[in-house]
């Protein structure tokens, strides 16, 4: 406890210097700014500010990019409220209720109220990240290249559970996403893998321009089909700061999403994905007149905003810990802190306390950050988003590009980026999601390494891997998850959550 | 649906069909571009090793999506639509051929007029318009207050911002 305590000082003490302050400030602000913008989510937004980090020292990096993605998290919500376009998948629920709340001229306190149950979400979960960093670390130190592979294979399993859609189709696009991170040059023997002889390819497909055609442009392409759905709330936005009786309501449900979301985050495989939605299937069974749910309840904000926030905070503890990314915003940040010459991993706890703890300390700070810019300018957003989309889309298509331009200054990374939206869009036509693929590609290069040196030290014996414990323990977990997804009871299960 | 004639057999699940038949196609290709790359053997796994299963399993899932659509009602496919992703991939393509040179004051305005016009809804004097004070503010945001290395505006042996 006071361990804890020292390191959060530590922490704290990096994290509230003047400039990591004003840097937690700008992320928040920037990431906001695009995040609100319909249809671009965290990881769109993370891939196009990525460069303006570039030039930071690494501490101040990680800081604003942390900013940013709260940014982007919160300014998904707004959208999802104000306009009915959920940015990604995680603020699909806030749309039920937030958005019929607007409809009902109290947008402003269900803004207010996904705020405040954010930040109450953040406080609670940075404590844990903070509580969990140390023994998990330790247990990462006893992993080897077996239980590390083992651990990547539950993960991708729980992704086909957690993943929308056929069981089917999301194994077929895990392998896809796992085949595509083979693409390039072999790190052990050099070889260049099915590169057809490309340059360009020999590096490896970039993951940002796979995220960013994925979940940039080709949702900017879905938006254009749907117009229906799209409609900006033109009733008055009423107070922000929600009643008391809005308070009293949504204590229950912010503090239940919280730990359900900050327990789901945890799993690597992407579980945050889950807390929204199993948050809102919770309150909507312990609520006494489930009836209202869907028509404007509060609770169906405050829950699910907060289990999103505990989510996207617990999800760093994979990769802090285990240097393992359970989710492509997390592959984002490997990428952001290899330029900056750092290996995520449970090394950086020992070699660079400074930074781990600072980003801790600095989750919480853009957490406050959050609720500090938002309240006030909530007037704001609603303006900007009754821009017509019309004009709101070509300057996303302008963003995107310029992001991913910057990220490596090359035009070719730009035309690529545009291929791959044109192949998203068309897997989407059939029922292909591209999230499911991205995982597998996030952990492709990760998941090959192990498994080989694994091979290798166990002198391909696969028996004499699955003798230890840890190892046969997560692959048995990985063979129940997937057993589990195709047994047509909890199939239906799962569409039930996914559907409600 | 279609419908089938005698006893030939009906597609159910036009979607999974042809999901099932595009992943048996890459699933082919990729067979095909690691067919140099040794395997290894199991003790020493080569550079072929994990793409071979991958592809393997890609091929599997899509046979099996394949054959189901043919047993297993699914969902019909949806509309498509061509001028928006084409006039997008266009304005795209033409950012990345200009942003080097002449630079964003030229490839910003054709990125969000040509993209913009594939909105049904698009007004051509107002997108022009709009492009202008965008692109402005884009140079603005990106490369002055967030020092992106961007060209703005590159003429060679005269301008270069």
């Amino acid at each position: 406890m006071t361990d804890l305590l020292a390191n959060l000082a530590l922490g704290f003490g990096v994290a509230l210097s003047l400039q990591n302050v004003g840097l937690a400030f700008v992320g928040c602000m920037v990431g906001t700014l695009i995040g609100v913008l319909p249809g671009v989510g965290p990881i769109a937004t993370i891939t196009m500010l990525l460069p303006i980090t570039f030039g930071l020292p690494p501490v101040g990096a990680l800081i604003l990019l942390a900013g940013i993605y709260y940014g982007a998290q919160y300014g998904g919500s707004t959208t999802a409220i104000l306009v009915n376009i959920p940015g990604e998948v995680t603020s699909v629920v806030t749309t039920l209720d937030g958005h019929q709340m607007a409809r009902q001229g109290r947008a402003g306190a269900a803004l207010g109220v996904a705020a405040l149950g954010s930040f109450f979400a953040g406080c609670f979960s940075t404590l844990v990240v903070a509580g969990l960093a140390v023994p998990l670390t330790r247990l990462a130190m006893v992993f080897g290249p077996a239980e590390y592979a083992a651990l990547m294979l539950a993960g991708l399993a729980f992704a086909v559970v957690l993943a929308r859609g056929s069981v089917l189709k999301s194994i077929a696009m895990i392998l896809l996403g796992l085949l595509l991170s083979t693409v390039g040059t072999d790190l052990e023997t050099g070889v260049d893998r099915m590169t057809f002889g490309l340059p360009a390819l020999s590096d490896g497909l970039e993951f940002a321009v796979l995220a960013m055609g994925l979940f940039g442009f080709a949702e900017v392409l879905r938006n254009l089909e749907a117009t229906e759905t799209r409609d900006v709330v033109q009733a008055p936005i009423g107070r922000v700061w929600p009643t008391r009786q809005e308070l009293l309501q949504s204590a229950g449900p912010v503090a239940r999403g919280s730990l359900v979301g900050a327990a789901l985050g945890i799993l690597p495989g992407n579980g945050a994905v889950l807390g929204p939605f199993a948050s809102y299937a919770l309150e909507k069974r312990l609520a006494k007149d489930p009836s209202r749910f869907g028509r404007g309840a509060i609770e169906g904000v405050a829950g699910p905003e907060a289990a999103n926030n505990a989510g996207a905070q617990t999800s760093f503890i994979p990769l802090l810990t285990l240097g393992i990314p359970p989710n492509a915003v997390m592959a984002l940040m490997v990428g952001a802190m290899t330029i900056h010459g750092i290996v995520p991993g449970p090394l950086v706890m020992s070699r660079n306390p400074a930074l781990f703890w600072g980003l801790i300390a600095s989750m919480w700070i853009g957490n406050l950050m959050l609720l500090v810019i938002n309240l006030p300018l909530v007037g704001l957003w609603v303006r900007f988003l009754r821009v017509p989309y019309r004009l709101m889309f070509p300057a996303i298509l302008l963003f995107c590009c310029i992001g991913i331009y910057s990220v490596n200054n090359s035009p070719s990374d730009v035309l690529l980026t545009g291929g791959c939206a044109l192949l998203g869009y068309a897997a989407g036509k059939v029922g292909l999601e591209g999230a499911p693929l991205l995982l597998g590609m996030v952990l492709g290069r990760l998941f090959e390494e192990n498994l080989r040196r694994a091979l290798a030290i166990a002198r391909g014996d696969p028996w004499a891997i699955l003798q230890r414990p840890i190892t046969a323990g997560l692959v048995l977990a990985a063979l129940l998850v997937l057993t589990a997804a195709i047994l047509p009871a909890v199939r239906r299960g799962r569409e039930e959550i996914f559907t409600e | 649906m279609t419908r089938g004639e005698g006893n030939a057999p009906r597609i159910r699940a036009p979607q999974d069909l042809l999901a099932g038949l595009a992943l048996l196609v890459l699933a082919l290709l990729a067979f095909w571009a690691s067919r140099a790359l040794p395997a290894g053997r199991l003790g020493a796994p080569g550079p072929g090793f994990l793409p071979r299963v991958m592809a393997a399993g890609l091929g599997l899932t899509g046979l099996a999506l394949a054959v189901l659509s043919f047993l297993r009602a699914g969902e019909a496919l949806g509309r498509f639509t061509l001028r928006g992703p084409l006039l997008v991939l266009l304005a795209v393509a033409g950012f990345a051929l200009t942003i080097r040179a002449p630079g964003l004051l030229v490839a910003g305005p054709l990125v969000v007029v040509v993209g913009g016009a594939a909105s049904p809804e698009s007004r051509p004097r107002e997108l022009v318009i709009f492009a202008v004070i965008i692109t402005l503010a884009c140079a603005g945001l990106f490369r002055y207050a967030l020092h992106l290395p961007i060209p703005v505006l590159v003429i060679p042996g005269l301008v270069n911002l």
